[in-house]
């Protein structure tokens, strides 16, 4: 055919920002971004390392406190401790703990059972109904100084994130971690208590405000926030006055609004036959269509 | 024979076996610090069975090694000095010393090993000024344990080996061919003989059980030699990454 036309590429054209510095000045900071990247995610496996580290001589506060009651400063300690793990991190730690003769949870002051006799596993729930019966193996039971304690162990590991600490949004490192048994005596409950008041003008709740602030902003976590890509969100500016809806320009629809599905009318009907009509009159010229 | 005779005797049995275990591995070590160019002389690194079990014996009880008389340290022999060394260069004309320094070996009885007992070797290490420490243990560390070792990269280098590991010195083996580390001046002549970057050449993982048996450290070359049928002695490097 001699007029041959160009076709028309359907891709979208790429509009890379302009771009004034050289080659070596964005590879560079490729380069940078990635390496910034690679240190954050080190740092934050230095802290829970060092958390982990911490976390194995706990509790701190010695009798009247114990599992099912622990010193509330202990409690609070052990949550912000927490925040970054993982439940394999929380692992290492139950591990850890199980190394110094200690029960697997980290509020409690026990050491954990030794079961002298030999076998790998132990027969659980012979003595209740059928399905509580369980085969277990020897080491699983030798982490905790007793069930109750396991039981409080786990409840805290399943609220833990499965994402890594440097991949979270804002959201999720924020995220609270409940425990089975909370501090609960009269005397720590006001401790509790006074702490707060003191903490209610100081620097920590300011900095949880501004935190919140960011996160409904839609500030993102650590990865995002220095990205490659800048996103500027753009306020669309108002030009004319804001108008209230009225039912003037509504009366043509009235008897129709209520089969409105998110601004659309189904019709029923009316439409469908006026196509039908029209595909009986297209039906007379048949396969024409190809021409151009 | 009566029970109780009976009982001793296999705890006696009990008792050579894992001396003589403890024997080997001690041997072992001794002789992986020798090949990395440590002073030590061959009294120590030959020590028989008999000296061993006298010298290392648990004070109450003859039959058992104490595992916590089983330690001791090694000074670089000048010869290692200058393999380690940095030459000078046109930019650096006095560079740094050698980054090596005296090693401790250090035997770990405790039946699990966990953070505390890293961190208290890491802490006896930093305290008496060690350069290297290789801490051989019964068991497994924890994992948590060995991410101590790059906390405390800057100051001390820790190396951790299990017993069962040392039992049989790998080098001896006829299939492990000879390797031998080069020095720095050594690495940039043979890149500049055959024109190669150094990730040019192949390479030898810093896990590889050789690697960790000298103690390779990332960026050093090790030279291979191999026999081979057709041309008797076959060299290769190998880069360590």
């Amino acid at each position: 055919m001699a007029t041959a036309k160009q076709p028309k590429s359907i891709l979208k054209k790429a509009s890379y920002p302009a771009t004034t510095s050289s080659k070596e000045d964005r590879d560079r900071e490729v380069a940078l971004y990635h390496a910034n990247l690679i240190q954050q995610r080190k740092d934050i496996e230095l802290n829970i390392f060092f958390s982990t580290e911490t976390l194995i001589d706990y509790p701190l506060a010695k009798s009247p406190y114990d599992a099912s009651n622990p010193s509330p400063t202990d409690a609070k300690e052990f949550k912000q401790f927490l925040r970054p793990f993982q439940p394999t991190d929380y692992d290492e730690l139950i591990h850890e703990r199980n190394t110094n003769e200690k029960c697997g949870y980290t509020l409690c002051p026990n050491a954990r059972v030794k079961d002298g006799s030999g076998g790998k596993y132990r027969i659980l729930g012979t003595n209740g109904k059928a399905k509580d019966f369980r085969v277990v193996e020897k080491e699983e039971l030798e982490k905790w100084c007793s069930e109750a304690c396991a039981k409080r162990a786990l409840y805290v590991r399943v609220q833990l994130s499965e994402s890594p600490a440097w991949e979270r949004d804002a959201a999720g490192s924020t995220v609270n971690i409940d425990l089975l048994d909370e501090p609960k005596s009269a005397e720590g409950a006001i401790a509790e208590g006074l702490e707060k008041l003191n903490l209610e003008g100081g620097k920590a709740v300011k900095q949880q405000d501004a935190a919140d602030l960011a996160l409904e902003r839609g500030d993102t976590g650590l990865a995002a926030k220095n990205g490659l890509v800048d996103v500027n969100i753009q306020e669309k500016e108002v030009q004319r006055p804001a108008q209230a809806p009225s039912l003037d320009d509504l009366s043509g629809r009235v008897d129709t609004m209520h089969l409105t599905l998110e601004g659309h009318t189904p019709e029923f009907g009316s439409r469908r036959q006026r196509r039908h009509t029209e595909d009986l009159e297209n039906e007379e010229d048949p396969d024409t269509d190809w021409r151009m | 024979m009566s029970a109780d005779e009976e009982k001793a005797k296999k705890q006696r049995e009990a008792g050579e076996r894992e001396a003589a275990r403890l024997w080997r591995a001690w041997r072992t070590v001794h002789e992986m610090v020798q090949d990395r160019g440590y002073e030590l002389t061959d009294e120590e690194v030959k020590i028989s069975f008999d000296n061993f079990k006298y010298n290392y014996a648990s004070d109450g009880e003859e039959d058992i090694i104490d595992r916590k008389k089983m330690k001791f340290s090694a000074r670089p022999s000048d010869a290692m000095m200058v393999r380690y060394s940095n030459p000078p260069t046109a930019a650096d004309p006095n560079p740094a010393s050698p980054d090596i320094g005296t090693i401790w070996v250090e035997f770990l009885p405790d039946s699990s090993v966990g953070i505390k007992q890293m961190r208290a070797f890491a802490q006896y290490l930093t305290s008496h000024n060690f350069h290297t420490g290789i801490l051989v243990t019964n068991v497994n560390i924890t994992p948590a344990a060995l991410k101590i070792i790059p906390a405390v990269a800057s100051e001390t280098r820790i190396e951790c080996f299990v017993e069962q590991d040392l039992l049989v010195n790998i080098t001896h083996h006829e299939l492990v061919p000879q390797h031998v580390l080069l020095s720095k001046e050594e690495r940039t002549a043979l890149l500049q003989r055959y024109r190669l970057k150094d990730t040019q050449l192949p390479r030898i993982q810093l896990g590889d059980p050789v690697a960790r048996y000298f103690g390779l450290r990332r960026g050093q070359v090790v030279k291979i030699i191999r026999k081979s049928e057709t041309a008797g002695r076959y060299a290769s490097y190998r880069l360590c990454v």
